[in-house]
């Protein structure tokens, strides 16, 4: 009897004890969020990608030694990024500085969620637009009047190859002549016919480093320059389609099942596949893999032998503050120093990411120079925006929905390729 | 003029019995019918974003539901995952139960063994049975494997992935109803037993005439609410299979598809109708069962 007594009551104060811990976190939390209403409070930055953060906070560390002004990162993962903003948005609590990407900006610059960083920008001494991409300074423009947000980096594709796997099958590596037919060739001799090793495996749940480049660099597009119109149902679009589901039906990539559950970097990195184009945001990730560190190099993705196109997509995240964030001028002065040349050369000295910045990211590559990262500074040749327009994410969704029916097999690129345009060209013209 | 309570102390009654419920009370309100009338409200809607600019369009989004392929095979999807799981945990927990009510070794252990599954966070538990179910490096197809069969694409085949998202249910679920029926067992008198014994009834006679009858109110409350939860499913599956998964046209629920219009499409107001057909469909099913009810439940 006595023993029950005892074990109950430690039980007891365990669980107790738990609780404590757990509601004296979210008190803390609670008063971080209530301290914002001082101007000498810390900001509170959001990111989704946590192989940024380290870097990001070391930058932010230079920035709060100079200014006095502190400021909090909070990573929340992708998928739960944008219900978390919006939730805040709706809530008008908002983080003070956050990420914006291009399949987002417009919902928040039609609402009036940023704060307009026009005027800002142009008493500034620090930001010159001019020195940033084009196109990604006009992703972040709202109906050429208000800049809501400053490009903060940009990313590219290369080609990642094993080269153990090249060297066992007596093949040169990935050159600067590469076209897609070598690519191709290449796959099907790196491929072993007991199923445990295959030459490439497309993404199907990422366009960017996926089929776009194929589209783009054979001469298709997916969206008309002007966003009215959908382009994927255009010949080279719907040959480039067919181009990227030949690997599965013939053989040369896992089938669809193992591509739809294990991601394909997963799969390279346990050294079942000889190839993968992939973004320069997977770099950190990939370069903490030690399979990875010893067998694999980049190369720039493979050119189009027709056209002689070699295309990469590439994006920009911008930096933006909220509308009503309690502290403007201080969100301002971090986005500033964040997006100065000074912010920018640090980003990429750091290894964090390729920056937005002209001239300021040459040093990226140099955070692992085991491998050839310059590919991915390379591909900046030759460019392509990501598509967007302003409902990005209902028909990106759907293409990609409708073609996994084509990876898998069960209608042809061309129907796949119709229907998505169809519904594209619906939902363009109700914007 | 008539006085509303007879007495002070009834006054004080009345006033003190509605302070103990206020708590749950406002709960509810805010919580619960708040929602649901904002819901009803939005299904009318096309909603723009951070619940500014909502245009009324009447039954423009009822219309769209009506010829919209991909709820109906998600209502199917989601009854082929009620049929599966109910049943299933239901009587395995059944079983278990009576097990469990006897004078075993060690039974608060087992019943606690059992319980566990239910203290686990969805998300944790979806996460380890979607590695146990991977194609590729899944511990069961790796067993297939060792013993010289082909993997199975267990949560990516379109024609079988539901019942194993069911199973995941089952798994989980099994606890809790495992301890409603152990209550429902223990206020059984075990004189009705003893009484059946000594009339020379077997084990099963025993289970069947007498557990079964007089644990069927208990049964009747499981079956309600199982139903329900199991209707209302979403994180199994949204957490164990993917945008490009083969499988997802026949495994995800109705709230799922709620989830991705609402919050991934930012189109609430066809969300909100999507959940008023959910509110609908289980509003009939607990309506037939209360009815039902008369005819199988056996009260005191």
């Amino acid at each position: 009897m006595r023993i029950k007594k005892i074990l109950s009551m430690t039980l007891l104060v365990t669980i107790m004890l738990t609780f404590a811990a757990c509601g004296g976190k979210n008190t803390a939390d609670r008063t971080v969020k209530d301290n914002n209403s001082g101007s000498n409070d810390k900001l509170v930055v959001a990111i989704w990608d946590k192989n940024q953060l380290n870097g990001l906070e070391e930058i932010i560390d230079g920035f709060t030694k100079e200014t006095g002004i502190e400021a909090d990162i909070q990573v929340t993962p992708w998928d739960q990024y944008w219900t978390m903003l919006e939730a805040g948005a709706t809530g008008g609590q908002l983080p003070d500085v956050f990420w914006m990407h291009s399949n987002e900006i417009a919902k928040y610059a039609e609402y009036e969620m940023l704060l307009d960083l026009t005027d800002r920008i142009n008493s500034s001494d620090k930001i010159d637009l001019s020195k940033y991409p084009k196109d990604i300074v006009d992703l972040y423009n709202w109906n050429n009047e208000k800049q809501y947000a400053v490009p903060k980096d940009i990313d590219t594709i290369a080609l990642w190859y094993n080269k153990t796997m090249f060297d066992e099958a007596g093949l040169a590596y990935p050159n600067e002549d590469w076209t897609w037919d070598d690519f191709k060739e290449a796959a099907k001799k790196l491929t072993k016919s007991d199923g445990s090793q295959y030459g490439y495996a497309l993404n199907p749940g990422n366009n960017q480093d996926g089929w776009y480049n194929m589209i783009y660099s054979m001469g298709g597009a997916v969206i008309s320059d002007d966003k009215k119109t959908s382009k994927m149902d255009d010949t080279n679009t719907i040959k480039a389609i067919e181009f990227a589901a030949s690997f599965i039906k013939e053989g040369y990539s896992p089938n669809y099942e193992v591509l739809s559950e294990n991601s394909v970097d997963s799969l390279f990195k346990s050294g079942k596949i000889a190839m993968v184009i992939l973004g320069s945001w997977m770099v950190n990730d990939f370069m903490s893999n030690d399979y990875v560190k010893t067998n694999a190099d980049v190369a720039l993705l493979p050119k189009d032998a027709f056209t002689g196109r070699r295309i990469s997509l590439y994006n920009g995240l911008g930096w933006a503050a909220s509308a009503n964030t309690k502290n403007p001028d201080n969100a301002w002065k971090l986005i500033e120093y964040l997006c100065s040349k000074e912010g920018q050369q640090k980003q990429a000295d750091l290894g964090v990411t390729m920056s937005a910045y002209e001239g300021t990211s040459d040093n990226w590559k140099n955070l692992y120079p085991e491998v050839n990262l310059q590919a991915y500074l390379d591909m900046k040749e030759n460019i392509v925006i990501r598509p967007y327009s302003k409902s990005t994410v209902i028909w990106e969704n759907y293409a990609t929905e409708k073609l996994v029916d084509v990876w898998r097999g069960i209608i042809t690129a061309e129907e796949a390729c119709k229907s998505i345009a169809s519904r594209m060209n619906e939902l363009l013209k109700q914007e | 003029m008539k006085k509303l309570f007879a007495s002070k102390a009834e006054k004080n009654e009345f006033i003190s019995g509605w302070l103990f419920i206020l708590p749950t009370v406002v709960g509810l309100v805010v919580l619960n019918i708040i929602p649901l009338i904002k819901t009803i409200y939005e299904s009318f809607f096309k909603t723009g974003a951070f619940g500014k600019g909502n245009v009324f369009i009447g039954l423009d989004n009822y219309r769209r539901l009506f010829t919209d392929e991909e709820v109906w095979q998600a209502l199917i999807n989601t009854f082929k995952y009620a049929i599966i799981e109910v049943p299933l945990s239901i009587i395995i927990a059944m079983f278990i139960a009576v097990l469990l009510n006897k004078k075993v070794k060690g039974r608060t252990v087992y019943r606690t063994i059992y319980f566990l599954p239910m203290v686990a966070a969805p998300a944790a538990v979806a996460m380890v049975w979607r590695w146990l179910y991977n194609n590729e490096f899944g511990l069961l197809n790796y067993i297939r494997r060792v013993v010289g069969q082909n993997p199975v694409n267990w949560i990516s085949d379109p024609k079988i992935a539901i019942i194993f998202l069911a199973l995941v249910g089952v798994w989980s679920v099994i606890g809790y109803n495992m301890i409603l029926f152990l209550a429902g067992l223990q206020e059984i008198p075990k004189d009705y037993y003893e009484a059946a014994t000594i009339d020379g009834a077997g084990n099963i006679r025993k289970f069947f005439n007498i557990t079964l009858p007089l644990i069927s109110p208990t049964m009747f409350f499981v079956v309600v609410t199982r139903i329900i939860a199991a209707l209302q499913m979403f994180d199994v599956i949204y957490m164990m299979i993917d945008k490009s998964n083969p499988a997802l046209k026949k495994t995800q629920s109705l709230v799922y598809l709620f989830y991705k219009h609402s919050f991934i499409q930012s189109e609430k107001g066809y969300g909100a109708a999507i959940v008023m057909l959910l509110l609908v469909v289980i509003l009939l099913i607990t309506a037939l069962q209360m009815y039902a009810q008369k005819k199988w439940v056996h009260y005191e």
